[in-house]
């Protein structure tokens, strides 16, 4: 046997072979796995750090940087090489390797969360507020599962969320309906993921996170899920650590030079243009460019819901958001013969067309899959954004004339007219006479806190019924917002928080409504513990308000509204008291039922956040629309009535 | 506007002008306003059920402008009072499906 081990530890055997002669002599298979162990790692301990294989001790004079150790270690180290700062974690005790190299690397710096998806919301809004990498892990399965929503919420943003779980099951043990393990687990993510990946070897971990980061972060961005059997943090492996930046092409496209040129000739001869924009203008740090652009021709401005808003709304071309299904339903401008989208996904939520038939369609975006899915496209643009505005703007300045420039002024003058007719009309919104009642209406509590907000202040916006209204964001350095286009609720109070932890010198204020609330409070604890001054403000009419609606629309005239008899909405009967649920986490915050009672307890939150400490607001909101009883039905299931015992 | 568009929003405004129009009479301006401003967005069947005053009417379409509606004070007057009589607190539900 002796013999054997020296024949191994000079490589003269392989594991696989040295494993089945000590079998052959007589040892069972746990027993000769178990000297394998041994023998691996009493090695390791002698040879020491770093003794580099020959590959890599030609890399180690470039970026390239040799590693021995654990897998666990390996992870750690090539995160930091991937530029990452936090790690948003729920706790799996087969991480333990990875632990226990965060303690002599501070500078990795691990978020514990208490709730998978709160936790993924918190990385995705750090990453999406910072622009900068980042890893949520959780328990191999059971924890991944409970991270989905949020991993479904990055694939519909597009957010390069990187997610790691480890399979629960031992590479020597896998298939035997282990504790925790699921066949195949790396599958279920795989349809929300632009890749996903299961790292074959220890020492593959760290070439399997570069890929993920960059497979994440090549435009369009997704998230990325990467796993590997749970042994291999514990293996000791001799491996190569790389920075980012060494494998990521982070590529940026310029449009086709030919089609950019009939793209502007066809806007300076449209009569009215119309522009569209969506969150790649936001991603590619280009709405000073969307603004140009759009002065450039005297073009209106809308956007189709998206993430961010990506154009000043109080700019003279912005002509408001589209409410309806279809371009056409907006009030103006009538008669656009030319649409160009800058960047927006165009979720369509109904069988039409969102640019109608008719117009001729330019599609700018990087995100070229979805081309010409829905729309008739005359010009595809295939390209970064930024560029892509680069590009036109150049060459309509090239196509412009006198005569152009008047009738471009001519244009700009009326849709002027337009949008400060409708500016008028929109803050009439304080006539309703509603306005001053208690318990406050939605619209009340959203102008209260739009009056309140800081000039540059972040609104995280998960309050699906609520349309916000009077805040005037600006991406040019004005309020922000960070909708939630995903929809996979109890993402508000994660994403807020991952927002203050990216931006902690801008005012954060998290507009939730009380069903999305209940899906994911657990981050107010982080905002405890981290000390993120965060303003949460619930909109609580204890009831599934948007759900409510689009029911009776679905089903008008229906029994439901014949007899008030509506299961599925109500969340009243006890009342939720999110203040008090705040307080579980370490986190103040009141109960507000009036204007001048938000307008006390605003103040009291500000206090608070100068003070470095999160609240909450609970504002207590009218049910309105129709169908809403004072007291609404609650089906009745009454277990007090089945017990037979007193216990 | 295209056929099968007008057939939409015919369908659609069905109900409305059931319970409303008289081919004899004019047509009411509210109800006016209210076809030439609402329907673009969504069709009658999230509020036909709904009966109130004048004055809650008026709460629904403000509300409405939180929404990106846009309309003058004198058209929200208009509209809210067509609907207060039309659609008002003691109208029965004519569409309500017997069932």
């Amino acid at each position: 046997m002796r013999d054997l081990v020296v024949k191994y530890l000079s490589k003269g055997v392989s594991r696989r072979k040295f494993v089945t002669s000590l079998t052959k002599a007589g040892l069972t298979m746990t027993a000769a796995q178990s000297v394998l162990s041994s023998v691996t790692s009493a090695t390791l301990a002698q040879t020491g750090p770093a003794a580099p294989a020959a590959g890599a001790v030609a890399a180690a004079t470039g970026p390239v940087k040799p590693f021995q150790g654990t897998g666990g270690a390996a992870f750690a180290e090539q995160l930091i090489a991937s530029g990452v700062k936090y790690v948003f974690g729920n706790s799996a005790s087969e991480d333990a390797e990875f632990y226990e190299a965060l303690v002599d690397r501070p500078q990795l710096k691990y978020v514990l969360t208490p709730h998978e998806g709160p936790g993924a919301a918190m990385a995705a809004g750090y990453i999406k507020a910072s622009g900068e990498p980042a890893i949520v892990m959780q328990a191999g399965s059971v924890g991944m599962m409970n991270a989905m929503g949020q991993i479904f919420n990055a694939h519909k943003e597009q957010t390069p969320l990187v997610v790691y779980s480890y399979r629960t099951d031992q590479s020597r043990r896998a298939g035997r309906d282990g504790f925790e393990e699921v066949l195949n687990q790396e599958q279920i993510v795989q349809p929300m993921t632009k890749y996903t990946w299961l790292a074959r070897r220890a020492d593959m971990i760290p070439e399997t996170v570069r890929r993920a980061f960059k497979a994440a972060w090549t435009p369009p961005y997704g998230p990325a899920y990467i796993s590997w059997h749970s042994d291999y943090n514990n293996d000791r492996v001799r491996t190569e650590i790389i920075p980012q930046d060494q494998v990521d092409p982070r590529m940026r496209v310029r449009p086709n030079p030919d089609d950019v040129q009939r793209a502007a000739k066809l806007l300076v001869e449209a009569k009215m243009p119309l522009m569209v924009v969506g969150d790649e203008v936001y991603k590619a740090k280009a709405a000073n460019k969307a603004v140009k652009f759009a002065e450039l021709l005297g073009m209106p401005v809308t956007q189709v819901r998206q993430v961010w808003a990506n154009f000043p709304e109080s700019h003279p071309l912005w002509v408001g958001n589209l409410a309806g299904a279809s371009l056409a339903s907006l009030p103006y401008p009538k008669g656009v013969d030319v649409v160009i989208n800058v960047g927006n996904k165009f979720q369509h939520n109904g069988p039409g067309p969102i640019v109608p038939r008719g117009p001729m369609f330019i599609d700018m975006r990087i995100d070229h899959w979805s081309m010409g899915n829905v729309m008739l496209t005359e010009v595809p643009l295939v390209a970064d954004v930024g560029y892509g505005l680069d590009d036109l703007i150049a060459a309509v300045e090239q196509l412009l004339t006198p005569a152009l420039k008047l009738k471009i002024t001519e244009r700009t003058e009326d849709v002027m007219k337009f949008s400060t007719m409708a500016k008028t009309l929109r803050a009439q919104i304080t006539n309703s006479p509603d306005w001053d009642q208690s318990p406050l209406i939605t619209d009340r509590l959203t102008w209260e806190v739009a009056k309140f907000s800081d000039p540059d202040a972040i609104i995280v916006h998960e309050a699906g019924s609520v349309n916000l209204h009077s805040f005037d964001f600006n991406p040019l350095g004005g309020r922000e917002l960070f909708f939630y286009y995903g929809a996979h609720l109890g993402s508000g109070v994660g994403t807020a928080a991952g927002v203050k932890l990216a931006r902690p010198n801008q005012q954060v204020i998290c507009l939730v409504g009380d069903g999305s609330f209940v899906f994911g409070p657990t981050a107010l604890w982080n905002m405890a513990r981290l000390q993120l001054p965060v303003i949460t403000v619930v909109y609580n009419n204890h009831a599934y308000g948007g759900p409510h609606s689009r029911v009776i629309n679905n089903v008008p005239g229906g029994r439901m509204v014949q007899t008030g008899q509506f299961v599925h909405d109500y969340l009243g009967n006890p009342d939720m008291d999110m203040a008090a649920i705040a307080k579980g986490f370490g986190v103040d915050g009141e109960v507000v039922q009036s204007p001048a009672q938000l307008r006390e307890a605003l103040a009291r939150a500000r206090k608070h956040t100068v003070e470095g400490k999160p609240y909450l607001i609970d504002a207590q909101i009218a049910r309105k629309g129709v169908g809403w009883a004072e007291n609404p039905w609650v089906p009745p299931i009454r277990v007090a009535d089945m017990r037979t015992k007193k216990v | 506007m295209s056929f099968v568009r007008k057939a939409v929003l015919a369908l659609a405004l069905a109900p409305v002008l059931a319970v409303t129009c008289n081919a004899q009479q004019p047509e009411n301006k509210g109800l006016t306003v209210l076809k030439a401003k609402c329907f673009q967005c969504h069709t009658d069947a999230m509020w036909r059920d709904h009966r109130q005053g004048a004055r809650g009417w008026e709460a629904t379409i403000y509300r409405m402008v939180g929404r990106g509606g846009l309309w003058t004070a004198e058209e929200i007057k208009l509209m809210a009072d067509y609907l207060g009589t039309d659609f008002g607190p003691n109208v029965p539900r004519a569409n309500v499906q017997a069932r």
